[in-house]
């Protein structure tokens, strides 16, 4: 009885979380506060996996490598089995957005806290999902649809979708393959280069021509949905601050979108739009690239949670690991309709990754210190400890920081002192980057697009100097702890 | 007590620990000095206050920081580079002789001399007790081996760069 009066699950399951770190800690938190069973999974590579201390039950899974474990549908399969596992849910990355695994478990009668594989298949795919995009009426970004042969071909299509233009490889990716061009005279210049380029970097000279947008803002809109059909937004996240098409600093809401609420309508609905025609059942984001007119075109789909959700939660106030087992369970988010999912203040989030402030590269190494002092209200979602070792096997991400505040400026002011206040020794991170951006002008005032690191870059601005008296009170430390102060 | 951190490029920051001051049970007082060509560059007192079983730092036994608590570590970062940490010693292959070669790294006197010819040693042990800036340091072994040959004896002071210890690595 008290279960149901409290927002407890008055029909316990058996969740195996098949993922790790920090998002497998955050599912087993929601696992347990539900009152369903959390099981964790730890394997040979990572015998101290810190996310088991939020699991009711431990699993050991054999192997060293992701494709031996975390990938690995048939062992993962078998320890479902074993375990008598109710469901699963799969984090982000790994099998978040895996068709086949979502096929397999439903064949064995296992529910995937995630979408149904239709969803997962179709948003999936780059082709298909635009092509989706187009006939739910939701813009996608102008241009060919097919590749474009000659000089004249892509000269018309410029003109009708305007310049400037974007001439790229169908097979391109990572920047390569692309030159923009302003007029007719720099498609004509620029054409056989591309296709060479192309040619020689991916075996393909095929071209497309798409439109150009300037200084782009990455906007996303939060979706949950039940199995009832109601689909609802949790508005949006601009997560314009990237390096190598990553996020590193988010923000909820959108200092582009600011306080013109006609776009953010437009765009949340959108984003709801284009969800109800997957019959979308779970928690999902949708990707919109916005112009600097804040025209928006729809990018992707992830059909999973993400990374950033935490901002969301924070300017919402619903937990939406709590929805999304919920909705895969069949039962009431709790949420009447969308005018009942309100927004207040504005949160952000700093990913804390071990890699090197200024070349953004991995640096894999171990913790040897760990210590927190934050400001009120700071979340860290994290899984570091003292002689956490940090393997290239994973993902740098280490922890996820996120400050709220009743606006974007207290926001900042308190990410500056949480970052201030976190302190981890022993390896490298990007906190002295995030330091530099959370000071820097552009930043401050809400005026970004996602050249902002390409363009401005913050890491020139890192202080490497030799600190003595920093590296004086570390020793200090480190002596102390030896004297067994 | 020195403390060599020394890079990848094989940089070299020298730090003196030349006092150290026990207040009471919960604070320590250290005073820190970074040498350069010999020279002290900057010195500061450290206060350390342990503090519902966290460690503070301070320079003024009034402003504190928190500290995260480490253990003796390997390593030790500065923003985007980690250096190697060496406490009383400095691994000879570092400086440009051979492994088993055991150099002065500055004048000094020696103290003590810990082991004999012949004598077997691994790598870390302490060899040699060479005082200089009026402080004791550990001289300890690069490598596993066998003491081929010392060449010095206690109470000798010593140059910069004299060879004192010849070890045959194993």
């Amino acid at each position: 009885m008290t279960n149901e009066l409290v927002g407890k699950t008055t029909s316990p399951k058996r969740i195996l979380i098949a993922n790790r770190g920090e998002i497998a800690s955050r599912v087993a938190k929601a696992c347990r506060e539900l009152g369903h069973t959390a099981i964790g999974i730890w394997t040979d590579n990572e015998i101290h996996a810190r996310h088991l201390e939020f699991c009711d039950e431990w699993v050991h899974l054999q192997g060293m490598t992701n494709a031996e474990t975390y990938l690995n549908i048939p062992n993962i399969l078998k320890v479902i089995k074993e375990n008598k596992v109710d469901a699963v849910h799969p984090g982000y990355g790994f099998l978040s957005e895996n068709a086949d695994f979502a096929d397999a478990l439903k064949e064995a009668g296992v529910v995937f806290i995630a979408p149904h594989a239709e969803a997962i298949r179709v948003m999936g795919d780059k082709a298909t999902s635009k092509t989706l995009a187009k006939e739910a009426g939701v813009p996608v970004v102008p241009g060919s649809s097919a590749a474009v042969e000659t000089v004249a071909e892509a000269t018309k299509i410029a003109d009708q979708i305007g310049y400037p233009v974007l001439l790229k490889a169908v097979a391109g990716g990572g920047g390569r393959g692309m030159r923009a061009c302003h007029n007719e005279s720099e498609i004509k210049s620029n054409f056989e280069a591309v296709q060479r380029e192309s040619e020689s970097a991916f075996g393909n000279g095929d071209l497309l021509v798409e439109k150009l947008i300037v200084n782009p803002r990455h906007i996303e809109v939060q979706i949950m949905a039940d199995k009832k059909g109601n689909v609802f937004h949790f508005f949006e996240r601009e997560c314009s601050i990237q390096r190598r098409n990553q996020k590193v600093i988010e923000e909820a809401p959108s200092p582009f979108i600011g306080d013109d609420e006609d776009v953010r309508q437009k765009v949340c609905q959108t984003a709801v739009k284009l969800a109800e025609a997957v019959k979308y059942d779970s928690a999902g984001t949708v990707e919109f690239i916005m112009a600097e007119d804040k025209s928006f075109y729809f990018l992707e789909m992830n059909t999973r949670i993400q990374v950033e959700h935490p901002i969301t939660e924070e300017i919402t106030g619903i937990d939406l690991l709590v929805c999304m087992i919920q909705s895969a369970f069949g039962e009431d988010l709790g949420i009447p309709n969308q005018e009942f999912i309100k927004r207040s203040g504005h949160a952000i989030e700093c990913r804390i990754c071990a890699e090197d402030p200024i070349t953004m590269l991995p640096a894999p190494g171990k913790v040897t210190g760990f210590e927190t002092n934050f400001p009120q209200g700071t979340r860290f979602d994290n899984c570091i400890f003292k002689d956490l070792e940090v393997t290239p096997d994973f993902d740098p991400m280490i922890g996820k920081l996120v400050t709220k505040g009743i606006n974007r400026t207290i926001a900042i002011r308190k990410m500056m002192c949480a970052l201030d206040g976190l302190h981890i020794e022993g390896l490298k991170t990007n906190i002295p980057l995030h330091k530099v951006i959370l000071r820097e002008e552009n930043f401050i005032k809400g005026n970004y697009s996602t050249a902002y690191i390409a363009t401005i870059k913050p890491q020139e601005k890192v202080t490497t100097q030799f600190d003595y008296l920093r590296i004086f009170n570390k020793l200090a430390g480190i002596e102390a702890n030896r004297m067994g102060l | 007590m020195r403390t060599y951190l020394i890079d990848n490029d094989k940089n070299e920051i020298i730090i003196d620990l030349t006092r150290t001051t026990v207040h009471s049970h919960e604070l320590v007082e250290f005073e820190y000095s970074a040498v350069r060509d010999n020279e002290i560059v900057q010195k500061e007192n450290i206060f350390v206050r342990k503090l519902a079983g966290r460690y503070f730092s301070s320079t003024d036994n009034k402003r504190w920081t928190r500290l995260a608590k480490q253990n003796l570590p390997t390593h030790i970062l500065n923003v985007d580079t980690i250096y190697k940490v060496f406490r009383g010693y400095k691994p000879s292959g570092l400086s440009g002789g051979n492994d088993g070669e055991l150099l002065t790294q500055m004048p000094g006197k020696v103290v003590k001399i810990q082991v004999e010819k012949n004598q077997e040693v691994k790598a870390g042990d302490t060899v040699l007790i060479l005082e200089a800036m009026k402080m004791e340091n550990e001289i300890k072994s690069a490598v596993d081996g066998i003491v081929k040959e010392v060449h010095v004896k206690e109470g000798d002071a010593l140059d910069q760069g004299v060879l004192m210890l010849e070890i045959e690595p194993k």
